[in-house]
């Protein structure tokens, strides 16, 4: 190489080097700020119940704690880097051991641990309290989607006279200890409401428990943390906080009678359609065929998991699939989740009126589940699972149909 | 051009890729994509080293030097070899497999092809150089990472088979004395092999050799003899838990049925049977608070735990419903029960109730034999 060349090639160097900082620095600041996002559902440091500020209390001091010490030694490790970098001089004495520093970094880590111990043992204990419990419900995971049991009793001075099952949305009430209990059918879960609590695993066959409160009427998303096959990142939760007065309501509504549709209506054709197409898996609370006798669905036998929600009260859900397509349109979601806590309740309980119907989805659904969620529904490769489904497989329904169930679906709250 | 050593790899590619399009033209399915996956991977890794050795002219050796074919490594090596009767014992194996047991064949398809590595490896290190004793060592370099893991492999497996079927073979009795000696024995000879620095090699290797084949030699007779006879845990029948069945197999089933084990945070309720024969629930979760029904999820395994507080010992029973038969015909009453508990006893009762209760034309509920007017309501939404 001759001296041009070398010339040509340092010059080119350096405004490389130099462009490169500004893009640092952009990534580095949209990082920063991404953390500054309002719309953060999922906020673990937004606390909303007693359970998830008892964390809070400990996660930030010692969120803090951390950072001061890692920007304590990157600087010590960058100061040493930079100042003793290696630039041809003699090497300095080597000495060995140094015992009075030895002995104060092992002391600090050592009372800085201590410091932190204490206050967590007393969180772990206080977050695995049972006899203040006012509500029990078991939660249930399965391939992708949640299951609720209310159990009959009393929840928060409510009286439940039967249980009942929801999907998708636990609804508990404010200010009140719940218990959930938690398990799972298939493979292993993991249930989380970051700003209610922290996470718990749904292991098949054994019982895991999880105390939730929520200080406020609101809408509390969540996401399964352990990896559960295919559709892993379309199994979402919802915690939905309502006042006790409202939580009465909305047990009420759930242990109405089922009421049919008006006889020779679109929907009243829909009812026949499911109790043919739906109801194999599906179960609508009292529904009757049409010679009287009881509609009783046998997932079992079609499921792996050998579930399927229930649907007797679809329409006071918000969504669907695991809480992960919407039944009511963007700007009423928008209105859910800006909604004051006063008025929350009163919104929610309204569930999806015509008005705020995403009947785009549910068709979208109808038409074809596995395409819109994928799922082991596959008829030619379940032979490893004696032919059971893993999810919902595709009715091959006709518009026809999809109208019907539509429109008997609709009444369904 | 091409080196010996890459001509050896060339080959087990060429054979690989043939076996790969064969493989997966003629077994379909995910067994068929995995083998052709399997063997294109070797194709690769023999075309891998294929290059390399074509590269690197076979390490240190000119194959293409044409002095080398007059050199001493060009010669033929004198030496003894085992592997022609190996490769002899893995074709006659090969054969008598063919016709007999499918074993046979697989074990003898493995000493064959492990033979013609062996034997095609040591060919080729014999003339890797004029030095015999740096041809040696590239032999072991090349195979010893390979032989020395699956011999270990090997021996520990027929260890812990032998060891195996002795202790199948053995009944509980004696078998507790049989391994207090071989204990004993295992025992006796590390003092001996501490406390004698001074032993030899040979020595030490002997006595190790010797238990060795004597532990062989047991497990085949022991694998002769066959497994000792092992009394089957009889199974808890709806009849036993109805009492519908003879006492006599009530009795065998209380005495050798297995116990079921399970966390005691599993337990989804606990159910007493009290000093005053009442029987009640407690909802995990919700201490002190007594029911009598428990909501249990569908088609979920969940635990309950039975204590019992009584003088008499007792089971508890879960009633599973009645269910019509797919011909429409009523069906009998399912139920499952615990073990009779003795007084201030517990057991644990596993259930999975698939259908839910409305499905039955008899309720599901928990009952104890014996005590009357006592249930605790099982609700399946």
């Amino acid at each position: 190489m001759d001296r041009s060349e070398a010339t040509v090639s340092t010059l080119g160097e350096m405004p490389s080097t130099r462009r490169r900082w500004p893009h640092a620095l952009v990534a580095t600041a949209g990082l920063a700020l991404a953390g500054c996002a309002k719309n953060a559902p999922q906020d673990t440091f937004r606390p909303a119940g007693t359970n998830a500020q008892n964390i809070d209390n400990i996660a930030r001091p010692v969120f803090y704690i951390a950072g001061i010490v890692m920007c304590i030694v990157m600087g010590v490790i960058g100061y040493i880097v930079l100042k003793f970098k290696d630039r041809g001089q003699d090497i300095p004495e080597q000495t060995h051991g140094n015992p009075k520093l030895e002995i104060a970094l092992t002391i600090l880590p050592a009372i800085l641990l201590a410091g932190i111990a204490v206050p967590t043992v007393a969180t772990v204990f206080s977050l695995s309290k049972q006899s203040d419990t006012q509500c029990v419900i078991n939660v249930t995971g399965q391939q992708w989607w949640w299951e609720y049991d209310y159990e009959a009793g009393s929840c928060g001075g409510v009286t439940i006279s039967k249980p009942i099952v929801a999907a998708g949305e636990l609804v508990i009430p404010t200010k009140t200890n719940v218990l959930l209990r938690i398990t799972s059918r298939d493979v292993i879960h993991s249930y989380w409401i970051p700003r209610l609590n922290g996470k718990r695993d749904a292991v098949p066959g054994r019982l895991h428990t999880l105390r939730m409160e929520a200080d406020k009427p609101g809408l509390y998303t969540g996401q399964c943390t352990e990896f559960c096959g295919l559709s892993h990142a379309r199994m979402r939760q919802a915690a939905v906080a309502l006042e006790p007065a409202d939580f009465q309501k909305w047990v009420t509504n759930q242990l109405a009678p089922y009421v049919p549709p008006a006889t020779d209506s679109l929907a009243a054709t829909g009812e026949a359609t499911f109790i043919a197409n739906c109801s194999k898996c599906h179960q609508v609370n009292d529904i009757k065929n049409a010679d009287g006798t009881p509609v009783l669905s046998d997932p079992d036998l079609y499921l792996v998991s050998g579930v399927a929600p229930n649907l007797s009260k679809l329409m006071d859900r918000t969504a669907i699939s695991g809480w992960t397509f919407d039944l009511i349109s963007d700007q009423c979601r928008e209105k859910l989740w800006n909604a004051k806590p006063a008025d929350f309740g009163a919104l929610y309980l309204r569930g999806v009126t015509p008005d705020c119907f995403n009947e785009a989805t549910l068709r979208d659904w109808l038409r074809n589940p596995p395409g819109m969620k994928p799922m082991y529904v596959n008829p030619r490769n379940l032979a490893s699972t004696g032919g059971k489904y893993r999810g919902m497989p595709n009715l091959n329904l006709t518009e026809a149909q999809i109208d019907q169930l539509v429109a008997f679906l609709l009444e369904r709250k | 051009m091409f080196t010996t050593g890459s001509k050896l790899f060339l080959g087990g590619t060429v054979l690989s890729t043939v076996g790969a399009i064969v493989y997966g033209a003629s077994v379909g399915g995910p067994e068929g994509t995995l083998g052709t996956i399997g063997l294109v991977t070797v194709a690769v890794a023999f075309a891998f080293l294929a290059g390399i050795n074509f590269l690197s002219r076979d390490g240190n050796v000119s194959a293409a030097d044409p002095g080398a074919a007059t050199s001493a490594a060009g010669q033929p090596p004198v030496g003894r070899s085992l592997w022609p009767i190996a490769a002899a014992v893995g074709v006659a194996g090969l054969a008598v497999g063919a016709v007999s047991k499918p074993v046979v064949f697989k074990v003898s398809l493995i000493v064959l092809l492990a033979t013609i590595m062996e034997w095609m490896v040591q060919g080729w290190s014999e003339r890797a150089s004029a030095d015999r004793a740096y041809n040696e060592g590239v032999r072991k370099r090349l195979l010893h990472p390979l032989e020395f893991p699956i011999l270990a492999t090997v021996g520990a497996a027929v260890f812990v088979y032998s060891f195996s079927r002795v202790m199948l073979t053995i009944n509980k009795d004696s078998g507790r004395w049989v391994f207090i000696v071989i204990g004993s024995i295992i025992a006796v000879a590390g003092f001996v092999f501490a406390g004698k620095r001074g032993m030899g090699t040979a020595t030490a290797a002997g006595i190790v050799t010797v238990g060795a084949l004597a532990l062989v030699g047991v497990g085949v007779v022991s694998a002769v003899q066959g497994q000792r006879s092992i009394d089957p845990h009889p199974e808890i029948t709806t009849a036993v838990c109805l009492g519908t069945a003879p006492p006599s197999v009530i009795e065998e089933v209380d005495r050798k049925a297995s116990q079921r084990v399970a966390a005691k945070s599993s337990v989804i309720a606990n159910i007493d049977l009290t000093d005053k024969n009442e029987l009640i629930a407690f909802n995990y979760g919700q201490a002190g608070v007594v029911y009598h029904e428990i909501t249990v999820q569908r088609s979920a395994t969940v635990h309950l735990l039975f204590h019992n507080r009584s003088d008499t010992a007792r089971r508890l029973t879960v009633h599973l419903g009645t269910f019509k038969a797919k011909d429409g015909t009523a069906g009998a009453e399912n139920a499952g029960c615990t073990t009779a508990v003795a007084k201030d006893g517990t057991a644990f009762l596993t259930i999975k109730i698939a259908k839910s209760q409305a499905a039955s034309s008899t309720p599901y509920r928990l009952t104890v034999p014996g005590v009357d007017g006592q249930e605790i309501k099982v609700l399946v939404p």
